[in-house]
């Protein structure tokens, strides 16, 4: 598992590659909550999943759990490029209530 | 003839067995005839089923889960077995949202194994261990 994570204004750019399971999600997690709380300026997560070949639930509720902290700074989440498989889980999960899905990350910089 | 095979696999309850365990699954059940989608969805089914026993089953501590994979014809059975802490209420550990590390775990797994399988069946026994069964059947090719 890989990712680059990069803060643009208001936004945390996360784009993933390969697969985030029980193994790999508590690395990023700590990632992803040292940019939160060294930025506070971040309102937004945007996630490009088009590199990840896999999520489970241990996966998800990283992500989820960062979706809590955006509603507490009133931002947004948006899942980018998302292939069928990663849609349909997110899906499942509820994922589809609380985020948006996009076809590129310069669509949502354009959008928030 | 009746088409059967079978594999057993014994591994140590770490993290890093998780994704081992269900593409190792997955390479053996691609000997029946899924799509790709129903491959991935036997890897996430494997997956959480598995990351139950290392997290809950173990508490992330050592310990034995033993997976033995086998079909009969176009039916692909699962089982995932674990000797760790148990289950107390099993109908309550399958809801969905239901986890009993809420500010970690989002208790879709579950739910997950429920809604990519065809078959569940869990028996629990606490101090003793967990045993999941999960039965997925090749869908007929429409002509």
């Amino acid at each position: 598992m890989q990712y680059h994570l990069q803060v643009k204004g208001q936004a945390l750019i996360a784009t993933l590659q390969g697969e985030l399971d029980l193994h790999t999600s508590p690395k990023f997690k700590e990632e992803l909550v040292r940019l939160f709380e060294a930025h506070a300026t971040i309102t937004h997560l945007i996630i490009d999943v088009k590199g990840l070949s896999f999520v489970d639930s241990s996966g998800l509720g990283v992500i989820l759990g960062r979706y809590r902290e955006l509603q507490e700074r009133g931002g947004r989440l948006f899942f980018v490029q998302a292939n069928p498989q990663i849609k349909r889980i997110l899906q499942m999960s509820g994922f589809q209530k609380i985020s948006e899905f996009a076809n590129s990350t310069s669509d949502v910089l354009e959008r928030i | 003839m009746i088409s059967t095979n079978w594999i057993k696999l014994e591994i140590p309850s770490d993290t890093r067995n998780v994704a081992f365990a269900r593409t190792a699954v997955a390479l053996f059940a691609s000997q029946l005839d899924w799509t790709l989608d129903e491959l991935e969805d036997i890897k996430v089914a494997v997956s959480e089923a598995v990351s139950n026993s290392v997290i809950h089953g173990y508490g992330l501590q050592e310990g034995l889960i033993k997976i033995a994979v086998s079909y009969t014809g176009p039916e692909l059975s699962i089982v995932i077995e674990d000797f760790g802490r148990g289950i107390a209420d099993i109908e309550q550990a399958q809801e969905v949202g239901f986890t009993s590390i809420p500010e970690e775990r989002m208790g879709l797994g579950f739910t997950f194994m429920h809604e990519y399988m065809d078959e569940v069946r869990v028996s629990s026994q606490v101090d003793t261990g967990t045993t999941v069964t999960m039965i997925k059947r090749v869908r007929a090719l429409e002509s």
